[in-house]
């Protein structure tokens, strides 16, 4: 279990994360989600002990970052953003030295990584340098360097950036099989990764945490107002007489329907009202008849590029 | 242990990996050839040679200062710089392992590097022997063990120097730069007087070599060269830690 309580980083005078608290509880898989540079990698840093946080802790399995580093770390395996490898290191020596830096040794150590290396699928190039391997293949011994000490927590910093769009699915499916033993938290700017692996979405902007929730809540949370495709079997002038006596509507405006009966609309709410009722009472007193009533769901991606194109507002960051 | 152990080990592979090992290795041991072909020449052409051969290999010349400062410099260099460069820094430092045990695993690779590449110099004790059956072996061991101290000193030096720098370079600079002015001390000792005299001699290496090399080993001397190694692995694994607050 992870609990960040109100994480806060400066460097320097500039803010990296500011006042961040989240918990993620086990068997969780959360996306931490956000444009490049809002404080994913700093966040994930924190919880890593690579950086120390000036203000507030958080606990890994029940110990502090700051007070007890090494049991922390130890419950945590991490792929690091640009996943470096030492180079001029064999697959197997590099997994070897990991999983000794981590407190495996003997044949604990041996199955281990005989285990990732068949989890991971590197086989093939177990012999070679992790310096010559490809951009797929190094990502999945970052993945199974995370895995080498079977910690309950992965947190993977973009472990789909730079991948082709195979390698992408298979590390996608790797993370997602990975889901089922270990906690996992992965950062990523793309919205499909969140939506195609995630049950969760933690939104960073500016240093600041603006959502944490499910991906069903976060298309909720940021539909303001209600828009309706409107088909009234009227003319147009009756059909704007009648939603202009209707005081929950912001605006509305005529769309051409070539080829069908009645006169169409776009109709916008204001802001957390839902007209669709008042709109059918409406006619039915006027006896006009709806042809057709629909509301236009906003995508998640349509959610996501309007929240992280708004300045943070106080009441948000609650 | 085991981890701090782990980390040696993959150093002392980046080394072997890198032809830079056997560079090193073979320019030191070409300069130490040389130096003991002089020294016999010259030796074997006086009767009563004017100062110890010995203090000539060990600390008498400047070729040995050279040679030890390029090479604890040269092997030093990398053992941080290259990690912050790469970006690997983020996957030790995030690893169950205390900063202790990465700086003194580091150290540990270099100086055993450094005993190799002095290891295989014994090879010239063993030709004398061979030609000089009453060979007073007592200035020897003070001499290696002078030379090995000295190394530790100038290891732990390099690799603050290697911590705080994210190039190899600007590393082997800093380090040079500082143990020059540590050896510059011994001229601090000429021009000064009083108190200030005695503690610049008390810190002149120059002497301190010197004294090795006749088979003096003073005490004062030993905790001099630990206590410094032991200041700046201090200072290089402080820099490990503040490094996760900046």
């Amino acid at each position: 279990m992870i609990e960040a309580i109100s994480l806060t980083k400066m460097y320097g005078t500039k803010k990296g994360v500011e006042n961040i608290s989240f918990k993620v509880d086990r068997g969780e898989i959360v996306g931490f989600l956000g444009p490049n540079g809002a404080g994913k990698t700093t966040t994930m840093r924190l919880l890593t002990g690579f950086l120390y946080p000036n203000d507030g802790d958080a606990y890994i399995e029940g110990n502090s970052i700051i007070e007890k580093p090494l049991i922390a770390r130890k419950y945590i395996g991490y792929l690091s953003e640009n996943n470096p490898l030492y180079e001029d290191l064999k697959v197997k020596e590099y997994l070897d030295f990991r999983g000794r830096v981590k407190g495996l040794k003997g044949k604990e150590l041996k199955s281990r990584i005989d285990y990732v290396v068949e989890r991971c699928e590197i086989k093939d190039v177990i012999s070679k340098l992790t310096g010559s391997c490809s951009k797929g293949y190094r990502q999945r011994i970052g993945i199974a360097d995370a895995l080498i000490n079977d910690p309950p927590i992965l947190i993977l910093d973009e472990p789909t950036q730079g991948l082709d769009p195979a390698q992408i699915y298979h590390t996608r499916e790797l993370i997602k099989s990975l889901s089922v033993e270990h906690t996992v938290i992965l950062s990523t700017h793309i919205l499909s990764e969140v939506e195609a692996i995630c049950s969760r979405a933690l939104l960073i902007q500016k240093g600041n945490l603006i959502f944490d929730g499910s991906l069903e809540e976060m298309k909720n949370a940021f539909k303001k107002n209600q828009v309706l495709d409107i088909t009234l079997l009227c003319d147009e002038t009756k059909g704007s007489e009648i939603l202009s006596s209707i005081k929950k509507i912001d605006k509305f405006e005529e769309v051409k329907n070539e080829g069908e009966n009645g006169s169409s609309f776009l109709v916008y709410s204001l802001e957390g009202e839902d007209i669709r009722e008042e709109i059918f009472w409406k006619c039915f007193e006027e006896r006009i008849p709806i042809l057709q009533l629909h509301e236009r769901k906003k995508s998640l991606e349509e959610a996501f590029l309007k929240i992280i194109s708004e300045e943070p507002k106080e009441e948000e960051v609650q | 242990m085991n981890k701090l152990l782990s980390v040696t080990k993959k150093e002392l592979l980046h080394y072997f990996y890198s032809p830079m090992a056997y560079v090193v290795l073979w320019a030191f041991l070409l300069v130490n050839g040389f130096l003991f072909y002089v020294i016999l020449s010259a030796l074997s052409k006086t009767a009563s040679p004017p100062i110890s051969p010995l203090s000539i290999i060990f600390g008498g010349s400047f070729f040995f200062y050279l040679l030890t400062i390029v090479i604890t410099v040269v092997i030093t260099m990398r053992l941080g710089a290259e990690e912050r460069k790469q970006g690997t820094f983020e996957t030790l430092l995030t690893s169950p392992i205390n900063d202790f045990e990465i700086v003194m695993g580091k150290f540990l690779s270099a100086f055993i590097f450094y005993l190799i590449a002095w290891l295989l110099t014994l090879i010239y004790v063993f030709i004398v022997k061979a030609y000089q059956k009453d060979l007073d072996f007592g200035p020897i061991i003070s001499s290696y063990l002078g030379t090995l101290l000295l190394g530790m000193f100038f290891i732990s030096i390099g690799l603050f120097a290697s911590m705080i720098s994210k190039n190899q370079i600007v590393s082997a600079v800093i380090a040079t730069l500082i143990i020059t002015m540590l050896l510059g001390i011994t001229f601090l000792g000429f021009i000064s007087s009083g108190i200030t005299r005695e503690i610049f001699q008390y810190l002149d290496l120059l002497t301190i070599m010197d004294n090795f090399s006749k088979g003096i080993v003073d005490s004062r001397n030993l905790i001099y060269l630990l206590s410094g190694t032991a200041f700046f692995i201090a200072l290089s694994e402080k820099s490990l830690e503040a490094r996760r607050w900046q």
